[in-house]
């Protein structure tokens, strides 16, 4: 009896564990109560990745900010942009590059995530040598580092589509999606 | 000024969505494996005086990567300026370097806080310090040892001032 009282509780703690694994690695959605905006959020195998939608007149503000010529200002703002939070939650080192991500669009077609490094390119050819927001193209994170910047998707307004991303952690590949992610609107969502 | 105003407008509406999600801010620093030695530079202060990295050799340096756009940079401030307090002046320096912003945006920006940085603040135009320090992302930040060698770094937001930081600061100080 008691062999089986002690059984029933192993079952159930590893049971648990499992629920308990399985709800830390879903997708976590927020929605701004100010704004409506919303925001998405995975933890899995000591990676967080955060999705904020902005909107396109943040994006002009921005780099209005930084003194963009006006054609530069409205082609980073038709692009849906999110601000964009990595952070290593595990306790070794951890990498990613986001020229092996990826997003899907609903007719299941798998695209390349701009990087910066391709932006940075097309900025330069239209005399802009500003450097910075867009999320870095690679990251080597210690434990406790975090990064944050723009991840930008070319999509059109409310589009959904899912981010598939990569990183590398004690020389482990790993794969996560972030599902049913929508791009902001040309303005603030009525409350 | 109609202008200025809809990019505070926005800049806040950011602001309250940035409140909700970003990290706490931790005080690990990453130790340097191979001690290498810090890049010297020039570049000038709120005064528009000239400041060498060198200046300060014999001090052990914090030398924080930042913007005022940049809301973990904004964060951990606070946390740098009551560092720069509380160690002591004759062997230690915080030195904040701005990215490709001027003084004037500075100037208004550090109006806004609620403490003004007593702390170096040099501004680096052309983000080429930063290049040199291989510099990914804001804020980034090293640990500089008394003879100008790189020791610890921290990629993303920190609290500056928490004990265990201060620890290693006076570690340093120490050798």
């Amino acid at each position: 009896m008691k062999k089986l009282v002690l059984g029933t509780l192993l079952a159930i703690s590893v049971v648990m564990a499992l629920v308990t694994g399985a709800v830390a690695s879903e997708t976590k959605v927020h929605k701004n109560k100010n704004t409506g905006l919303l925001t998405w959020t995975l933890n899995d195998k000591g990676f967080q990745v955060e999705l904020i939608q902005l909107l396109p007149d943040f994006i002009r503000a921005i780099y209005a900010k930084h003194n963009f010529p006006k054609d530069e200002i409205e082609r980073a703002a038709s692009y849906c942009v999110f601000g964009t939070i990595l952070k290593n939650t595990s306790d070794q080192q951890l990498s990613y590059r986001v020229a092996d991500w990826r997003y899907q669009t609903s007719d299941g077609k798998s695209h390349p995530v701009k990087t910066k490094t391709q932006w940075l390119e097309e900025w330069r050819k239209a005399g802009v040598t500003f450097s910075w927001t867009l999320l870095p193209d690679v990251g080597e994170f210690s434990v406790g580092d975090w990064q944050q910047g723009f991840t930008t998707i070319k999509l059109p307004r409310n589009a959904e589509f899912d981010l598939i991303f990569k990183w590398q952690l004690d020389g482990v590949v790993h794969t996560g999606t972030l599902e049913n992610i929508i791009c902001a609107p040309e303005s603030l969502p009525e409350m | 000024m109609k202008h200025l105003l809809f990019i505070a407008l926005l800049t806040s509406s950011f602001a309250l969505e940035a409140d909700w999600q970003q990290p706490e801010l931790s005080h690990n620093l990453t130790v340097f494996k191979d001690v290498i030695p810090a890049t010297d530079f020039e570049l000038h202060d709120m005064d528009e005086e000239k400041v060498r990295l060198s200046d300060y050799k014999g001090k052990v340096v914090l030398l924080n990567f930042w913007a005022t756009w940049c809301p973990p940079c904004i964060r951990e401030m606070p946390s740098m300026e009551r560092l720069h307090q509380q160690v002591d002046a004759d062997g230690f320096k915080v030195i904040a370097v701005n990215q490709m912003e001027d003084v004037d945006q500075v100037f208004a920006f550090t109006g806004q806080l609620e403490v003004d940085p007593t702390f170096e603040i040099l501004f680096d135009t052309t983000s080429a310090v930063s290049r040199d320090y291989a510099v990914r992302g804001l804020p980034t930040t090293y640990l500089i040892d008394k003879d100008g060698r790189i020791r610890y770094r921290a990629v993303g937001g920190r609290e500056f001032d928490h004990a265990e930081v201060i620890k290693i600061i006076e570690q340093l100080m120490a050798e």
